[in-house]
Parts: C-alpha cells; sequence; structure tokens
C-alpha cells in the first residue's frame, strides 16, 4: 500500500509520460511485427475457455495483399488462416451455451462474415441479395438474345447510372469501364448470368441475447453500406431485426439486451451520430458533428466521439452534448479502457503526435508517449493478465503495456488554480525620460510641428509625384501601368561569370486577356558584355503565369568591372518601351582562373 | 632657387604625408640613376604596397567555392548556439523577427554594413549563385577571389612596361637573411603582388632564419596559411605567435581564423583571453561584439558594443549598431540621440538621414521627417540607396493614410531597384486593399521569389487566397510561412482556422 501512495503524487503530472513515474510497464514491443491494422479488426477473446486470453488480429498485410487472421498468445503468433479478402471488423463472441464456454470468431469481410470456432472455419454468412434495377435487367435481357450492340448497351447502362436512384451491379460497373474491344467477350461471358447486386459490410459489434453476463449469448450486429443495420440469429444466422438509417454507418457500439431494450449509437459517413433503439423504425436522436467521427465509444451511458477538427466530445444517450475539448493533435483512433478492479472506465486516444492520451470524461488524466502512430488501440485481459493495453502501429509494430496494479489515476480536474497564461509578464519596454521630455516638446510646439509638416508633405507629394511621372514617361518601372498590358518584369542574375545567365520573370497581370507580340532587346555596352541573344520575341503570355526567359551573357576583358544591362519590353510596331528595368551585373569571378 | 632636398629625404617626406605616388616616381627616378640603391628599393615597394594597402582584418568576404565547398565544416547539424551557420538556434535574445527584418541569410539587420556581415553562408547552390542586388538584404556576392585579383593586378595596372620587381626571379633565400629589407619585400608581395604562395616561401625561409623566434614571421606565415584556406595550419602559427609576443593584431587574426572554421565559441574565448592582456582593447571587444551579432545574441553583442563606447567614444560602428539595436526595441528616441550624435561626429550621408528620418517618424517629431528623408534623397549616390528612401517614404505615407502616395513611393522604389522585395509586397498589400486580386498575387509571388527568406509575402499569400476561397493556396502558403517564421502568431492562427475548415463535413 506504501508503493500506492507514492504513486499518487505522480498522477498530478499528467503531461509527463516519463519512465520512472509511468503507470505503464513495457511488456512488448516489436517493431516488426508486421501488424497493419485498425481498431475495429483487434480483438481479445479467450478463444480456448481456458481463462487464457488470446489477441486476434485481422491483419490487412504491409501491402493490403496478404489478409491473414492472427492470434497471438504471450508475445508468440499462435496461428494464422489466410483471409480472402481484407477484413472490415473482427469481433468474438458466444454461440451457444455448451460448456466449456469457447466464443467463436466473426469476421466480417465484403458481403460475408466468417465464422471461425477453435480457430477452424465454421460457417460463412452471405448478406441477402439486393433486388437489381429493374431497367438494367433489361438491359442484359436484351444482351442475351443479342437485341442490342454493344454501344448502345453502353450508352443505356450510362443513362441508368445517370438517372436512376438504385445503384448499378458490380457486373454493368465493370462493363462500363472496359475499352470496346474487350466488351464483347466480356458480354458473352457474362450475359448468360442473372445480374445480382450486393452490398457489403462496414462495421460490426455484438449485443447480448438475453442475458447480462458475461458468458452469455450475443447476436451480431452489422452496418452495410446500403444505409442498413442488421442483427443477426446467433444460431441459425437469420436476420432477426432490420433498420434503414439515413447515411452509412462507420462506427457502431450497442448497449442492452435483444430481448429486452437496447440500444444503437452509430456515427454515420456523413457526419452525424443516430441513436436507435429497439422497435424504433426511424433513429431516435440525431447528432450532427460538425467534423467526421474518428472513432465512438461508449462509457457507461456516454457518447464520446473523437472528430478530425482535433476535438473530443461528449454526449448523452439522448445526443445533448456535455463537454468538448480540444486535442493537441489529430486523432487517429479511439479505445475504451475498462479497469474492473478500480471500476475505473475512461477513454484512449491516439493521436498523431506519437502519443495516446487517456480521458476520464474531459480530464487528461495520462499520457503515453509511443514510438510510432498508433493505429489501432485495445485494452483488456490478455493473457492471465487482466489489464493490458495492445497497441499496433502504422509501421507494422505491436506494443503491449501492462498497467501497474499499483497505479491509481486521479479522477478529479487536473488543471487547477489560475491558468498558466495569466502568470506570464509581458516585456513592454519601459518609456524614457527622452520620451517624456519629447512628448513635452510636442506639447508645446504642437501646432508649428503640424504646420512643418504639412508643407514638408505637401512639398514630398509633388517631388514623389514628379519622379512618378518622370519613372512613367521613361517606362522605368519594372510594372507597366498600361491597362491593355499589365505586366511585370524582374530580372535575376544566376552564376558567378565569366558567363552569367540572366533570367528574366515576365508575367502578364490582367485577369483574363492574354498578351502577345512582345519583343524583348538589351542594350548594354558591346566592349564589356556579349549577350547571346540581346533582341528576341517573348511568347504569347497567358495571365497569371510566370514565363522566365534565360539568356546567356558573357563578360569581355579582364579588368573586374561591372556595369549595367538594359532590358526594354516592347510590344511590336511602337518604339517606346512598355517595361525597362537596370541590371546592375556583378562582378565576374571567373578571372580568377584565368 | 632655394635648397635643394636630398632626394632621398624627399621622397620619404611624400611617404610621410601618404603622397604615395609621388613618392613611388621620386624612388624611381632614384633607381635609375643608381640600381643598386637598396633604401630607395624599399621605399618604393612600401610606398606601391601602401597604395593597394587593405587591412586584412576587417575585410573578409568568404567567396562561393568556399562557403559551399566547406571541407572544414564537420558537423553538419551543430549544437543551437554553437555555430554561425544555424543563426536564430541560440539564445533567442533580441526582438522577433516581425519587428527587426532579416537578412538572406536568417540574421538580423544589422545597424553598421561590414563584408561579414552581408556576406552570410547561404543556404544552397542556387541561393549562392544568384546575386541579390538589394543593399538591405544581402551585398552582391563579389567574393573574395574578385577583390584578390584586382589588387593583384596592380601591378600591371600602374607599371605598363611591366612589374616592379619580378618575383619569380628573386633568390628569397637570400632575402630572407637580410630581416629588415625581407620584410618590406614580404609586404609588397604579399599585398601588391598578391602572390601568397611567393610570399609564403619568403616568410618560411625568413623564420628558419630568425631560428623561429621572431613572432613577427610567424604572423605572415598564419596569414599566408589564412589566405590559401589552410586554417588548421594558421591556428597553430599565430598561437605560437601569441606565445612569444601578445599582439591585439594575432588575437584578431586567431578570432578570425576560428569564425572561419564556425566556432564562435572558441573565437569568444579568444578575445576573452585577449582582453585580459589589454584590457579594455577596442577592437577586441568590437569583434566579441560582431560574434555575438552574427550569432543572433543581439543583448549580448550591444553590451559590448557599449563596452566599445566607454573606451572610445567615437566609434561609429558601435552607435550605430546601438541606435538600430534600440530602434527595433521600440526606443526610437535613445536611436534618435544616437543617431544625432553621428551626425555631430561628421558623418553626412544618405543612410544616417534616412535612420534620422525613420527615427523622427517613429519617435513622433513630425516636423523632421520628411526634411531629413529629402536630404537623404538629394545626397543618395545609387539608385539602390534612393530606393531605401522612397521605401520609407511609403512607409510614412501608409501611417498618414495616403496611400495614393505610399503607391507612388512603392513604384519609386521599384523603379530604383527592381529586387526590392518589400515594397514588391507592400504594394500587392496596398492593392488588395484595392479589389485587384490578381495583380496582388502576382505582385506577392515576386516577392516571395525574390526574396525567400521573408515571411510576409507567404503570409500575405495565405490571406489573400482564403480570402477569394482558395483554401489549398492558403495552405500551401501558410506553411511556407511558418516555415520561415515559426513563431508568427498570426501565421498560427490561420494555419488552425483552414485546419477547422478542411475538417469540417
Amino acid at each position: 500500500m506504501a508503493a500506492a501512495a507514492s504513486s499518487a503524487p505522480s498522477s498530478g503530472s499528467a503531461g509527463d509520460g516519463t519512465r520512472a513515474t509511468s503507470k505503464w510497464l513495457d511488456a512488448h514491443y516489436d517493431p516488426v511485427a508486421n501488424l497493419h491494422t485498425f481498431s475495429s479488426c483487434v480483438t481479445l477473446a479467450d478463444l480456448h475457455g481456458d481463462g487464457d486470453y488470446k489477441l486476434v488480429v485481422g491483419n490487412f498485410g504491409s501491402t493490403g495483399h496478404e489478409m491473414k487472421l492472427k492470434v497471438y498468445q504471450g508475445t508468440s503468433l499462435l496461428s494464422e488462416n489466410t483471409l480472402p479478402d481484407l477484413p472490415t471488423s473482427v469481433v468474438s463472441f458466444l454461440m451457444e451455451q455448451h460448456e466449456p464456454r469457447m466464443p467463436a470468431l466473426a469476421v466480417a469481410s465484403g458481403p460475408y462474415i466468417y465464422v471461425y470456432k477453435n480457430l477452424r472455419p465454421y460457417f460463412k454468412f452471405t448478406l441477402p441479395p439486393m433486388e437489381p434495377n429493374p431497367m438494367e435487367k433489361v438491359v442484359w435481357e436484351q444482351a442475351k438474345e443479342d437485341k442490342v450492340d454493344l454501344l448502345s448497351m453502353k450508352e443505356m447502362l450510362e443513362a441508368i447510372r445517370e438517372n436512376a436512384e438504385m445503384p448499378l451491379s458490380v457486373q454493368s460497373l465493370r462493363f462500363l469501364t472496359l475499352d470496346p474491344p474487350e466488351m464483347d467477350s466480356f458480354v458473352n461471358q457474362h450475359k448468360s448470368q442473372p445480374i445480382k447486386r450486393q452490398t457489403v459490410m462496414t462495421c460490426m459489434a455484438t449485443l447480448k441475447k438475453n442475458r447480462v453476463d458475461e458468458d452469455a449469448i450475443s447476436c451480431l450486429v452489422i452496418g452495410t453500406e446500403n444505409m442498413e443495420i442488421l442483427i443477426l440469429d446467433p444460431e441459425a444466422f437469420t436476420i432477426l431485426s432490420k433498420v434503414t438509417i439515413p447515411s452509412v454507418p462507420t462506427f457502431l457500439d450497442v448497449a442492452g439486451q435483444f430481448d429486452v431494450e437496447y440500444r444503437l449509437t452509430v456515427a454515420c459517413r456523413n457526419g452525424s451520430i443516430y441513436i436507435l433503439r429497439r422497435d424504433s423504425k426511424r433513429p431516435k436522436y440525431c447528432i450532427e458533428l460538425s467534423a467526421q467521427a474518428v472513432g465512438l465509444v461508449r462509457i457507461q451511458k456516454n457518447i464520446i466521439v473523437a472528430c478530425s477538427d482535433e476535438t473530443l466530445r461528449g454526449y448523452t444517450q439522448k445526443g445533448k452534448k456535455l463537454w468538448g475539448v480540444t486535442l493537441p493533435a489529430t486523432p487517429i483512433t479511439l479505445g475504451i479502457m475498462d479497469e474492473k478492479f478500480q471500476s475505473f472506465q475512461a477513454v484512449l486516444v491516439a493521436l498523431a503526435n506519437l502519443e495516446v492520451h487517456i480521458y476520464r470524461d474531459k480530464n487528461l488524466v495520462n499520457v503515453i508517449q509511443v514510438p510510432d502512430i498508433v493505429t489501432s488501440i485495445s485494452f483488456g485481459h490478455y493473457g492471465r493478465e487482466d489489464n493490458t493495453l495492445i497497441m499496433t502501429t502504422k509501421g507494422g509494430g505491436l506494443i503491449i503495456k501492462i498497467l501497474k496494479r499499483t497505479s491509481t489515476f486521479h479522477k478529479g480536474d487536473t488543471a487547477v488554480g489560475v491558468p498558466v497564461a495569466q502568470s506570464i509578464k509581458l516585456s513592454v519596454p519601459k518609456k524614457t525620460k527622452l520620451y517624456v521630455d519629447q512628448t513635452l516638446r510636442e506639447r508645446e510646439s504642437g501646432v508649428a510641428m503640424h504646420q512643418v509638416f504639412q508643407t514638408d508633405l505637401s512639398r514630398i507629394r509633388l517631388m514623389a509625384a514628379r519622379a512618378y511621372v518622370r519613372a512613367l514617361e521613361c517606362s522605368m518601372t519594372p510594372v507597366s501601368e498600361s491597362l491593355q498590358e499589365p505586366l511585370k518584369l524582374n530580372a535575376v542574375v544566376q552564376g558567378m561569370g565569366p558567363t552569367f545567365k540572366l533570367c528574366l520573370n515576365l508575367q502578364n497581370m490582367s485577369e483574363n486577356r492574354a498578351v502577345a507580340n512582345l519583343l524583348i532587346c538589351f542594350v548594354y555596352d558591346e566592349n564589356r558584355y556579349s549577350i547571346e541573344r540581346p533582341f528576341f520575341k517573348a511568347p504569347m503570355l497567358i495571365p497569371g503565369l510566370n514565363y522566365p526567359l534565360a539568356t546567356f551573357v558573357e563578360c569581355l576583358g579582364d579588368q573586374g568591372i561591372s556595369d549595367i544591362i538594359k532590358v526594354f519590353v516592347l510590344s511590336e510596331g511602337n518604339s517606346r518601351p512598355l517595361l525597362t528595368a537596370h541590371i546592375s551585373m556583378p562582378v565576374s569571378e571567373g578571372l580568377a582562373a584565368a | 632657387m632655394g635648397l635643394e632636398m636630398d632626394p632621398l629625404l624627399h621622397a620619404l617626406s611624400y611617404f610621410r604625408r601618404r603622397k604615395f605616388q609621388l613618392c613611388s616616381d621620386l624612388c624611381s627616378q632614384l633607381l635609375e640613376k643608381e640600381p643598386g640603391d637598396q633604401a630607395a628599393w624599399c621605399l618604393k615597394m612600401r610606398a606601391l604596397t601602401e597604395m593597394v594597402y587593405v587591412d586584412e582584418i576587417d575585410v573578409d568576404q568568404e567567396g562561393i567555392a568556399e562557403m559551399m565547398l566547406d571541407e572544414n565544416a564537420i558537423a553538419q547539424v551543430a549544437r543551437p548556439g554553437t555555430s554561425l551557420k544555424a543563426p536564430g538556434t541560440g539564445q533567442g535574445a533580441g526582438p522577433s523577427q516581425a519587428i527587426r527584418p532579416l537578412t538572406q541569410t536568417g540574421r538580423p539587420l544589422t545597424g553598421f554594413v561590414r563584408p561579414s556581415t552581408q556576406a552570410g553562408r547561404p543556404g544552397s547552390i542556387e541561393q549562392a549563385i544568384k546575386t541579390p542586388r538589394t543593399a538591405h538584404t544581402a551585398r552582391p556576392m563579389t567574393s573574395a577571389s574578385g577583390r584578390y585579383v584586382r589588387l593583384g593586378t596592380a601591378s600591371m595596372l600602374t607599371n605598363p612596361d611591366g612589374p616592379f620587381i619580378n618575383v619569380s626571379k628573386l633568390n628569397l633565400n637570400n632575402y630572407a637573411q637580410k630581416p629588415k629589407l625581407a620584410k618590406t619585400l614580404f609586404e609588397y608581395i604579399f599585398h601588391h603582388e598578391s602572390d601568397v604562395k611567393n610570399a609564403l616561401d619568403l616568410a618560411a625561409y625568413a623564420t628558419q632564419h630568425a631560428q623561429f623566434k621572431d613572432w613577427w614571421w610567424k604572423v605572415q606565415i598564419g596569414k599566408c596559411y589564412y589566405r590559401l584556406g589552410l586554417y588548421r595550419e594558421a591556428e597553430t602559427q599565430f598561437k605560437s605567435a601569441l606565445r612569444q609576443q601578445d599582439m591585439v593584431d594575432t588575437i584578431l587574426y586567431l578570432a578570425k581564423v576560428y569564425s572561419r572554421l564556425d566556432q564562435p565559441l572558441t573565437a569568444l574565448n579568444v578575445f576573452k583571453q585577449g582582453l585580459e592582456q589589454f584590457p579594455g582593447e577596442v577592437s577586441l571587444l568590437c569583434g566579441m561584439a560582431r560574434i555575438h551579432e552574427e550569432m543572433n545574441n543581439i543583448s549580448a553583442a550591444a553590451e559590448c558594443y557599449k563596452d566599445v563606447l566607454k573606451q572610445d567614444n567615437t566609434h561609429v560602428e558601435a552607435i550605430a549598431c546601438i541606435a538600430s539595436n534600440h530602434f527595433y526595441s521600440d526606443q526610437p528616441e535613445i536611436a534618435l540621440r544616437f543617431y544625432r550624435r553621428l551626425l555631430q561626429m561628421g558623418i553626412y550621408n544618405s543612410q544616417l538621414f534616412n535612420n534620422l528620418g525613420l527615427c523622427c517618424f517613429y519617435a513622433q517629431q513630425y516636423d523632421m521627417i520628411l526634411s531629413s528623408f529629402e536630404r537623404a534623397l538629394s545626397l543618395a549616390e545609387s539608385e539602390e540607396e534612393a530606393a531605401d528612401v522612397w521605401y520609407n517614404l511609403g512607409h510614412v505615407a501608409v501611417g498618414i493614410g495616403d496611400t495614393n502616395l505610399a503607391y507612388q513611393c512603392f513604384k519609386l522604389t521599384l523603379a530604383n531597384n527592381n529586387d526590392h522585395a518589400e515594397s514588391y509586397n507592400n504594394l500587392a498589400v496596398l492593392e488588395m486593399q484595392k479589389g485587384h486580386i490578381e495583380q496582388a498575387r502576382v505582385f506577392l509571388q515576386t516577392a516571395s521569389s525574390i526574396a525567400p527568406h521573408m515571411y510576409e509575402p507567404h503570409f500575405n499569400f495565405a490571406v489573400l487566397s482564403e480570402k477569394v476561397g482558395d483554401l489549398q493556396r492558403s495552405y500551401i502558403a501558410a506553411q511556407k510561412s511558418k516555415e520561415t517564421f515559426p513563431e508568427h502568431v498570426d501565421t498560427q492562427q490561420l494555419i488552425k482556422q483552414l485546419k477547422q475548415h478542411f475538417a469540417r463535413v
């Protein structure tokens, strides 16, 4: 107990995850475990009913082609099953009441759920097919009887795709992407098959059937791409319930029991969260997030959601906002931390800045530094340890941490007292005595000062106007004023010499008028420099683009003297230049070599 | 006819009065009469040397090749505050970038223009070979080699019938045995002929002949090594010279070697040790101040300059630097005092009046502003100087709300200096206010391409794009602005706002 007391002060310093005060034991870190997955595809399950919990990961593989269902025991890989497609979700659930209680694994992937028992394939559930578009059906019927040629068939399908509410089948979509020579064989191959429309699963969760116990039978709840939520019977795999929601579900959270009362919380792709109850045909409550949800968890009766605008928010069951905190970086994934012994529940937020933050309500209670960006996070029983945190990283690493039994978390608000910003002193420079004297002078002779200033100002205005007019008359400015050809020129000299590269950047500043027929001419001392192209025609200038026009200048003579080169931009048939630039050339350093 | 002066004495008198050409001519006549006259020969050498003499300590510009192909640089990523190559990593003393503008290499503008503060070390070859031509941002890279060449050809220019002494035909070993003659000859070869190799040979023979006991020759060998780029060898020579004789010059050379080796802290130590021997020596204090300034430690530099002024209250560099420091730390009235002091000391140029005008403006002494600028304009020697004056007048015009005058002033800046990025940026802001989006965009793009070290064009571009609704471009520009000035609060806020936009559904 003394140890517990000693670790108590460290809970105050939530910000520093230093090793000495850490609440976590580093059990295992394998940076090359080759685990590429997300939180929905990671689960912890007592697969053999012996109290030794295993880690089940639906792995995407580093290239997204080697999909595997991996099971870890301790720090080693126990088994590996190849998956036919990318998994979208992996859950474990009890199918029947037999002893010993051995949960089955359900892997949702495409339109199928693969059920594994004792790590062996057991059953494959397929989502019921959907009614295809009748017009599409007609088109394929015609194709079957060779009544329609390929191009008109393509046109018809495209028209259906554009107009019809019901989307096309995979077969038609595939056909539309083909090049004309490939179409014929494709149609011949597929015209005899009936067209099918199949949806896919986007998320999956479990729901207890009729008892609250840990080892009660659970139903599977799945969300599909055609905006439906289905609840499946665990034994017969029949659809017990079906609800349509306004958008495609992405995250699913379930509470309650199927036979009694349950509540579904669904985060959707349109940035809204819908809350449904048993027997409701439509969503009961709707939370409109201002950004996309990154993760959704439920702690007791509150919904906690992390959004892509770097916020973490808490809502009640009825969709009322309780709190919101700003995260220091973009959240990547969310997990729930349910520590049974102290009945401490918090939310784990993996951030893009290589940290995992633990929030209890809106209070940050702990920060874990991680070596890589965490993409999946799960907390629970692993092996024989109760409180284990398992994370996989973007680079394919596996991190296992164990919560120290002695560590406690501060439950209250960590930020007490005045905010830090209040005590920072601003370094405002002191006003000097000199300044005070000057203000005195201003006060005494304010009128005179003002008069002098105004006279001077008028004179300066006149001077500026004169100089400006002179500059305009000689077209001295690098920006032309004429309304027909608003141009801008600037020159850069590159190189050390004796050969320099002279780069003119010519740009047309008008809104939408191109400028053509421009000539560029250089004037220089021919004894000192020779220019490759002293006179050339500029290309047509499109508005808004920068035209770099380069030419080479060679410095003649060995005097080490630099001179000015003048550049004129002229329009054809007009001797007055539009623009002028004076380039003072640098001294040639190439002489050193000579 | 009065008494005819002895021609040698006459020549010597010319030499003392710094009429070197006359002295050299007279010596030539003497030598024609008597070719073996060592005194005349020696005097002519000294006169010719003095004509082209440049103080080795102060004038130091690194050429492009030396900067980019520096093989002495070992640590590419130096620890903060230990390198001249990464300014801004030191203690964050002094005003921020938003108040005090930076030069191209990321250092705050200095109050006093000197070769080494301006050249800096460019980050890339591309940046190095571009020739910036704004006196304000960075100097044209007329490198060391270019300057030495001009000096080297001095012998050809002054004497159309060939050099005075044909160094390659001399028996250096012979001359090395005559210490007095050897020293003059060495200086002639080193400064006038710029023939470092032969100068080194001569110095090597001489030091051998002096049985390695003459510190002067060691310093000269060090100078030769330094010129040849053999810094470590130069360091040993200077150190050994210092063991024999403490000299301010040698200390300055040694510090120069260290700063070239990018070891500013060691250079500072050398100065400190030197100050123990020569307490209150102005050139040492000044050297320290320069190194502090180059490392962006402005407040330490200001302290050193204050020490300089305690010893020598007419030190122009110190006064100018302290003044600019006060100006940029929001005390223009004190800066005004310092600049007035410079004026009283008899400095009368465009830059000074330019600064006086600005100080008056910010210290609210309105009656003096415009007359100062007027005088600065009339005193401006080059177009670049005039451009700077117009630019500042533009600032005054913006300050009194006369955008028309401001527009004309900034345009005139550009007419005088095509590469004035700051005025491109300010013009863009004026165009933005008028609603000429396209023109503003072009100006900002130009400004950012001319001066990649400025954050303002990027930030303005981000704001402009954000207003138009082009969030993608705005974000890219804001990121660039953040890169050049990470602490800029407005940029941070803009980025935050944009991120919210992107995250929103």
